[in-house]
């Protein structure tokens, strides 16, 4: 009888582990679940500090605008802050001469004239621009020789800033977008080499980070009765007296970078912009990418670093203190802590950035995913990957993370879906996701479309948000909200949808940052201009 | 006379039936005592069911028939032929297929040489001892990472009562199926010695040593690369999956196996162990790869430098394991010594076991970082934007395992095995992933 029971119970605990082994548990991998569960580091005091230099539900003008002027030029910028932008976006790179300007391609060819200008050699100019600098035409030729050792045509690093500014960078746009072309933004002469100097063109130009401040500061560009900007330059004085070669050995024997740079040209920035007859009082910020470390020299986020000092536009050497965001109806934010976000998708960049910035100013770490994975992309778009670079971007200074979006008509990479949104949340970081050209996504990612419906992460998205007169809806808003601010090219449509939705011009928002407290924007402009009408009274 | 014949001939048929797979005797033989020619089939079925529980990432609870199989053997005179067949999940597989010829000698010495696929002598002692005779569900995890499998090949062992020496040369692959390259080739051997060796108790300890050349491999980029794969699932054969602790390594060239094992079993008790240690050397036609380089605008300097940015690391890898059983009812444990292996449950019995196991597939270089998002190392402590960053160091993880049985023979024919096993994982790509809890059960049908 015993060993009969033996052998029922044996076989029966088979039949159990079978039964149990097919209970309808959760077996596979669910990212939503996982969201929650995996461990995010939480930004520290001192970068939360940082983080909330920030104005919640920024609208950042992507370089200015790609959709109805020419960008990163004088026009979008001009134009973004005319319209009410938070901040005004750009993508630096150095040239030969050390100038910090904006370009987003990894070359020139898109956005301006350069291959019919200088073609794909080293400009024809170059002996005649060194030599009209003070230098013979012997030391000239030789550092032409070493010029064109370290050529790489169309790359920023391998022209001066002057040269540059010879080159159009409006009628590309026109070719490209033909319903937004206007002829203001090409120019009618392009820049040469005459009479023993350099004529800069007459239209629009690739802009200087100085340029850039100065438009976020209500500026314009100083020009002469011939459209062209007046911008001198020289032989900086620690240079003076010396030959290219001893420059060069000069330069190369600081160690900083390498001999693709000759940084030892001044520009005369501070007489290089007029107060704008059409600025209607906007501040806004900038927000600057660093892009691939390979364009730029090592010493790129010094230069920013010094360059932001020389601007005022430095918190760390020049702090502004405590500033509203908004002020009668106008945007501040340009004269606040906030006043400059740096940005970047580069690893090195990032880590360069905390070395010289340590968090003190508010840095964006972007994220970008492709198959097979880029240099600096994340290759595990999962919860565990996810947290991984959250936790990279916190150690290395970055107070708010910057991922794709969906949709057309850029067709990005998906990486702010609901579950990547929460993690952000949960890390304490703002989450600027990048870039907006639709009101249909701007009602996906502000959970327009999950309006009154129950989510997942409802206990760290959900908002509710406070209707005020601007709304279109005399309700309160209840939404899960997947993005604390966000890059638009359409700065128009974007701030458009921000009124009307109640997240601008509203004195009681709550804050996600800080529980139970409210978010005061309700001085912020809540009057969308239009947008041509605004480029036309801009004069373009 | 035919005294004088057939008793050299029931010898020879008993080692033949000591080298085959299975170490159950064959229920079904045919024997031809005129032709002296015996022939024998038999098969085995497992059917297992398992349980699991993780920390985080799931493993498919469920059951599975992890094993069928049907075998044959022919013995004539001096020669024995062994083949047998897997149809696990439902696949043809081919298991081993060698035939053997082996004589005593005066000195009761056994010789023996023995040519096909079968298991490589210093593959591991677990991985020789067939997982029918096993007296846990499966195989120790570190034998399944560090130690080998079935090769082609040829041997010669020498045999006694105290003593056995088992070396041969081996290829890869039985099929020579490989994209570029040759079938490598590989020398092993495993060396016993046994201090006590009676009815009663039996104690072996031995030592064993492989050195492979790997030949085959695929071609990147107009260069032969030969990639070495390590890893073992969790102990477990319903979900096989080895992402938890595994390596696949790069350029690999040569293989050195080194071992150590020790067995002790009476007839109520036994404990065995074995320890593994694998040194995997790198080579690569730097210069091809470094040429194929320079297609791009961003060039990598001189070849210093790219190889500086692309480095290669020998790498070495350790694991062990200890198990032992007690039986509680049975005809005590076995020993093999022909194989010099022990024997699985011989009628019925039962019996607890417990299991250590140690797998080590982190050979990691101090100061270098690691990215779950990325997935690889960077070798300055940081990440940098170039992907080839000099980083040597192979995360495949190191696990630490604790399997308790229990086991029950109904007869010699059917047999119902359960494990316990805690896993305790760390692997740098599975941050989240330290615990799991598997527990698992076999029928299993021999004859």
């Amino acid at each position: 009888m015993f060993k009969n029971l033996v052998r029922v119970g044996l076989l029966s605990a088979v039949v159990l582990a079978t039964f149990t082994s097919c209970e309808e548990e959760q077996q596979f991998t669910n990212e939503k679940l996982d969201a929650k569960r995996v461990e995010v580091q939480v930004l520290n005091d001192n970068l939360a500090k940082v983080r909330d230099y920030v104005p919640l539900y920024a609208v950042i003008a992507h370089r200015g605008s790609t959709f109805w002027a020419p960008e990163e030029t004088e026009a979008s910028w001009r134009w973004a802050r005319e319209m009410g932008a938070d901040y005004l976006e750009s993508d630096v790179q150095c040239t030969k001469d050390g100038i910090v300007l904006a370009n987003h391609d990894e070359n020139l060819k898109r956005t301006t004239n350069i291959e019919n200008v200088f073609s794909e050699n080293v400009p024809a100019s170059r002996v005649d621009f060194y030599m009209s600098l003070g230098f013979t035409r012997a030391d000239a030729e030789a550092q032409y020789g070493r010029d064109m050792a370290a050529f790489r045509p169309f790359y920023t690093l391998s022209y001066y800033y002057a040269e540059l500014l010879m080159l159009d960078a409006g009628s590309w746009f026109n070719e490209s977008s033909l319903e937004q072309s206007r002829p203001t933004f090409k120019a009618t002469e392009n820049g040469r080499f005459e009479n023993g100097h350099i004529v800069y063109s007459n239209g629009l130009y690739i802009s200087a980070i100085q340029d850039q401040i100065a438009y976020a500061e209500g500026k314009r560009l100083v020009r002469d009765a011939n459209g062209r900007r007046l911008l001198t330059y020289k032989v900086k004085d620690e240079y003076q007296g010396m030959t290219l070669q001893q420059i060069y050995d000069a330069i190369k024997a600081k160690g900083e970078y390498n001999a693709k740079y000759m940084d030892f040209i001044e520009y005369d920035f501070a007489n290089a912009y007029e107060a704008d007859p059409e600025d209607t009082g906007n501040r806004p910020g900038i927000y600057v990418e660093f892009k691939e470390s390979w364009l730029n020299p090592g010493n790129m986020e010094q230069r920013v670093y010094d360059a932001l000092a020389e601007c005022g536009w430095n918190i760390i050497t020049n702090d502004p203190g405590e500033q509203p965001f908004y002020r009668n109806g106008k945007v501040n934010v340009g004269n606040t802590r906030g006043r400059v976000i740096l940005q970047t998708f580069s690893f090195d960049a990032l880590r360069r950035a905390n070395d010289i910035f340590k968090g003190r100013i508010p840095m964006c770490y972007l994220l970008w995913i492709s198959e097979p994975a880029y240099a600096t992309d994340i290759a595990y778009d999962t919860p565990t990957g996810y947290a991984a670079f959250i936790k990279w971007a916190q150690d290395n200074g970055a107070h708010i993370i910057g991922p794709a979006i969906s949709g057309a008509p850029n067709n990005y990479p998906e990486m702010n879906a609901p579950w990547q949104a929460y993690m952000i949340r949960r890390a304490g970081m703002i989450n600027h996701p990048y870039s907006f050209d639709s009101w249909a996504q701007m009602c996906k990612y502000m959970g327009y479309y999950n309006y009154g419906w129950e989510t997942e992460f409802d206990d760290l998205l959900r908002l509710e948000i406070p209707a005020t007169p601007y709304c279109t809806s005399s309700y309160p808003n209840s939404v899960p909200v997947y993005m604390d601010g966000f890059f638009t090219n359409r700065t128009e449509m974007s701030l458009r949808y921000m009124i009307e939705n109640g997240f601008r011009g509203n004195a009681q928002l709550p804050n996600p940052f800080l529980a139970g407290q409210k978010y005061d924007n309700s001085q912020a402009n809540v009057i969308v201009p239009d947008a041509v009408a605004t480029l036309e009274r801009l004069g373009y | 006379m035919k005294k004088y014949i057939l008793m050299p001939v029931l010898a020879i048929f008993a080692l033949a039936a000591a080298a085959q797979d299975f170490d159950t005797d064959p229920t079904l033989e045919l024997e031809n005592a005129e032709k002296q020619v015996k022939f024998t089939v038999g098969a085995r079925m497992m059917a297992d069911a398992a349980y699991y529980h993780s920390d985080f990432t799931p493993l498919q609870s469920g059951a599975s028939i992890t094993d069928a199989r049907i075998r044959t053997s022919m013995t004539y005179k001096d020669w024995y032929f062994y083949a047998d067949f897997g149809f696990g999940g439902g696949k043809f597989a081919q298991k081993n297929i060698f035939v053997q010829y082996s004589t005593l000698d005066n000195s009761d010495n056994t010789h023996a040489v023995k040519v096909g696929y079968y298991n490589d002598p210093a593959g591991s002692m677990a991985r020789n001892t067939s997982l029918g005779s096993y007296h846990f569900i499966s195989r120790p995890g570190s034998s399944m990472a560090l130690g080998e499998g079935r090769e082609l090949g040829i041997s010669y062992k020498f045999n006694n009562d105290h003593f056995m020496a088992y070396q041969g040369v081996f290829t890869e692959n039985a099929y020579n199926k490989i994209e570029a390259g040759f079938n490598g080739v590989t020398v092993a051997g495993r060396y016993l010695f046994r201090p006590i060796a009676d009815d009663f108790q039996t104690l072996h300890v031995g030592v064993n040593a492989r050195y492979a050349h790997l030949g085959g491999g695929t071609v990147y980029n107009n260069v032969l690369k030969k990639t070495l794969s390590l890893g073992q699932p969790l102990e477990t054969y319903v979900d096989q999956d080895e992402q938890f602790v595994s390596a696949d390594l790069d350029w690999a060239n040569n293989v050195v196996n080194l071992g150590a094992e020790a067995l002790y079993r009476n007839d109520k008790f036994f404990a065995r162990g074995e320890f593994f240690y694998k040194h995997v050397t790198k080579k690569r036609d730097s210069y091809s790869l470094y040429i194929d380089a320079q297609n791009n605008i961003d060039g990598w300097g001189d070849i210093e430098w790219w190889e500086n940015a692309n480095k290669l690391k020998n790498n070495n890898f350790f694991g062990g394991y200890v198990e032992a059983g007690i039986q509680l009812l049975g005809n005590g444990y076995k020993y093999n010594y022909q194989e010099g292996l022990l024997g699985g449950m011989d009628g019925k019995s039962l019996e607890i076991v417990a299991r250590y196991n140690y797998t080590g597939l982190n050979n990691l270089t101090d100061g270098e970082y690691y990215n779950a998002g990325r997935g690889h190392y960077y070798a300055n402590g940081y990440m940098e934007d170039w992907p080839g960053t000099g980083a040597t160091s192979v995360g495949g993880g190191d696990i630490h395992s604790i399997t308790l049985g229990l086991n029950y023979a109904f007869n010699r024919y059917v047999l119902c095995m359960f494990d316990y096993t805690f896993h305790k994982l760390d692997k740098p790509f599975l941050p989240n992933d330290k615990n799991f809890h598997v527990a698992q059960a076999r029928v299993q049908f021999t004859f």
